[in-house]
């Protein structure tokens, strides 16, 4: 997909956006008191957005070259992404097993399972790996848990709090 | 005011406070020492760690951290030749030859006593003319206040990089991130989709981390062989080089107007807001390169080179806290934090910030003048400290950053769900970044977007007449240089191409001179007139010249993220 192709599909999904925002703005509660009702800023910001997105759309139309994004968001197929990926779905596992394994564990298990699996592939890395995840995120559990005071999430199976 | 400020003294030098302050310097060299690694980056981390800290101990250590990411820029620039930061770009241009050329020790002096001096000096001006602006800043109404976070979005958007509509678009996506959840004047709950947790809206932290620091990181390691190698190459540089200080101290001296004049182009640069030392430090070295007797020289190694943008990025940041400190608006990333960190703490940035804080208020002038120290005192050690960190591969540290952005955004609140709403921004930001749309605009969009709900609501409830947005002289002023502002980046492009841009800053001046009219007193009305007379007399010297443009200055002026 060229570059004008990408502009012009970000506004379009951008008009998509206010549109169902605007939509659901009405739905936001009236009251009978305040000078301004909580829809109205909302409403504003989002015609507002809408002007840009229809500037956006015509910019990406009229000027193409104009309208080139960063070299950073330059195609380059999806493996360029892969650590981002990665990184993603770790952080979504750990999100979603917080309640079990606690921060503790999970903070561990994430910092490994991202260290081997973006690092080098290599069984020789694995045992270093597993150092820098359990000394770092015990350190920083350590600091927020005795030294700030916070309860941070223990988990079903280790209940340290 | 004495007792105000002996209590600030022993809040700030009290050996709990000192200590912090050194561990935030430390870390902020060390930051902005590395590149991809951005001093609002630094802050942004720096943040939880304060809840548990008293305002004066977290704003202090954040200061700390601001003011060495600042100078901790210039080692990698110098020693390696890339700039740690975007603030230290130009620092690069003089220094590293001069490292390379045999004298790295005299460079490294000439940054950091630079960097002290332009501290200083940006310091002394905090304290001298925050409280007078803040005595201005007492005349905002709350239309006055809505045309302020008008003009502070639009020019964050229009400095924000090539695409003015991109930079638009983030900033009203900030806004309208910021009116998720409950609104503050009428206590009803605004796109909840049915979701319990959305009534509390969107926390400024997780926001700006997932924004920010996560994005941030998955674009350092996007590339799989970079991410696996070491930070930086280092293999050239001698760990054991030894900081010139005399040396560096007489040049800096002998050369004090480029100094000063870089110096207050920092502080100029950093009162703006949304402008920073990404900024400031190219300004500085152009204008030094203007003003020399040898331009042809700048770019082989001359101290002046090292002076300007040295001096002027760290005078940024006694600028940005002016703006901060005097009218509650950020005037970059660094003190949008800030501002969160006074919120969290229960502090309500405005123009009485000074007066109803004093003691918090001289804690923060008293600590930036100490941080300079405390930089200059670090620099040699974290010098060696840095050599062993950039020996980290990049994976290593974004993997245990990003854990730790989890435990730290927890801390805030002690619920899962901002852990959810770091993850959902961070996903956001990762996006933006690679359609190219800037951040800044969207943080900044974010953190006003209340201030300016509220001011709105305000000034309606007082009188619906929508006029007074243009009739009340502050208000028009800060809608004049909003839509001047607006047509920067096209002046900026076609700057010495076009004849039109001849008008431009004539334009501007005749045009703030109209509020300066309406303004009470004598004083302001008489910068009216003064304003006119430049305008007229830029006017004139164009038309003389038959409105011939002659190209000007050799670098853009674009906002990165500092």
């Amino acid at each position: 997909m060229g570059r004008l192709n990408r502009d012009t599909l970000i506004a379009l999904v951008l008009l998509v956006f206010c549109g169902v925002m605007f939509s659901a703005s009405f739905e936001i509660e009236v009251t009978n008191y305040g000078t301004m009702q909580s829809s109205v800023w909302p409403q504003v910001v989002l015609v507002v957005l809408t002007v840009f997105s229809l500037g956006l759309l015509g910019q990406s139309i009229v000027k193409p070259r104009a309208v080139e994004a960063s070299a950073e968001a330059a195609p380059a197929g999806l493996g360029r992404f892969r650590n981002a990926l990665i990184v993603y779905v770790l952080f979504f596992l750990f999100l979603l097993t917080l309640d079990l394994l606690g921060m503790l564990l999970g903070g561990v298990g994430f910092v490994f399972l991202a260290l081997t699996l973006l690092g080098e592939p290599s069984l020789k890395r694995v045992p270093l790996h597993l150092l820098i995840a359990v000394a770092m995120v015990g350190i920083m559990w350590s600091i927020f848990t005795f030294g700030l005071g916070v309860l941070l999430p223990d988990g079903e199976l280790l209940q340290l709090n | 005011m004495l007792d105000h400020i002996l209590y600030a003294f022993s809040d700030v030098f009290a050996v709990w406070n000192l200590a912090l302050m050194t561990i935030g310097v430390t870390a902020g060299l060390i930051a902005g020492a590395i590149p991809g690694f951005t001093i609002a980056m630094a802050i942004v981390l720096t943040l939880p760690f304060t809840f548990g800290l008293s305002p004066v101990e977290g704003l202090a250590t954040m200061i700390g951290v601001f003011v060495g990411g600042l100078s901790g820029g210039l080692m990698s620039g110098m020693l390696t030749g890339i700039p740690g930061t975007p603030s230290s770009i130009a620092t690069t241009f003089d220094g590293f030859p001069l490292a390379r050329g045999g004298k790295p020790g005299f460079a490294l002096g000439l940054g950091v006593w630079s960097s002290f001096f332009g501290g200083l000096i940006s310091a002394v001006l905090l304290v001298t003319l925050a409280p007078s602006l803040a005595v201005i800043g007492l005349e905002f109404g709350p239309w006055d206040y809505f045309s302020l976070v008008l003009f502070a979005l639009t020019i964050t958007a229009s400095l924000s990089g090539e695409n003015l509509m991109k930079g638009m678009i983030a900033g009203a996506l900030g806004l309208f991130i910021g009116t998720v959840g409950e609104d503050e004047v009428n206590g009803v709950a605004r796109f909840t989709f049915g979701f319990d947790d959305l009534e509390s809206g969107f926390s400024f932290l997780p926001v700006l981390i997932g924004l920010f620091a996560f994005s941030q990181l998955l674009s350092d390691i996007q590339d799989r062989v970079k991410a696996r190698e070491p930070l930086m190459d280092v293999s050239g540089t001698d760990g054991r080089v030894r900081v010139e200080h005399l040396a560096a101290i007489r040049t800096i001296l002998s050369r004090w107007t480029n100094l000063v004049r870089s110096s207050l182009i920092g502080v100029f640069t950093g009162v703006l807001p949304a402008a920073g030392g990404s900024i400031s430090n190219i300004l500085a070295y152009d204008q030094a390169k203007k003003a020399s007797k040898t331009p042809e020289k700048f770019g082989t190694g001359i101290p002046d080179g090292i002076i300007a943008p040295e001096s002027s990025n760290n005078a940024t940041a006694g600028g940005a806290l002016i703006t901060m400190m005097a009218l509650g608006i950020p005037g970059d990333i660094v003190t949008a934090v800030m501002l969160g960190a006074l919120l969290i703490h229960n502090v309500q940035p405005s123009p009485t910030f000074i007066s109803d804080n004093p003691d918090l208020a001289y804690a923060i002038f008293i600590a930036f003048f100490l941080a300079h120290f405390i930089m200059i005192a670090m620099q040699s050690v974290t010098l060696k400290l840095f050599l062993l960190v950039t020996r980290i591969p990049m994976y290593v540290l974004a993997s245990v950053i990003l854990a730790y952005c989890a435990i730290g955004v927890f801390a805030l609140n002690n619920i899962v769900y901002d852990i959810w709403v770091l993850f959902f921004f961070g996903v956001a930001g990762y996006i933006l970044r690679l359609l190219g749309f800037p951040l800044a605009p969207i943080i900044l969009g974010v953190v006003l977007g209340h201030v300016a709900e509220l001011n709105l609501s305000r000034a309606l409830s007082i009188d619906n007449d929508l006029m007074l947005f243009l009739s009340r002289p502050w208000s028009l002023f800060f809608l004049v240089v909003a839509a001047f502002s607006i047509a920067f980046p096209w002046y900026q492009k076609l700057r010495g191409t076009q004849s039109w841009t001849l008008a431009y800053v004539p334009a501007l001046l005749a045009a703030v001179a109209v509020p300066m009219f309406m303004m009470e007193g004598i004083a302001r009305p008489i910068i009216g007139v003064a304003l006119l007379a430049v305008s007229a007399y830029l006017l004139w010297r164009s038309a003389k010249a038959g409105w011939k443009v002659a190209p000007e200055g050799d670098h853009e002026v674009h906002l990165e993220e500092t």
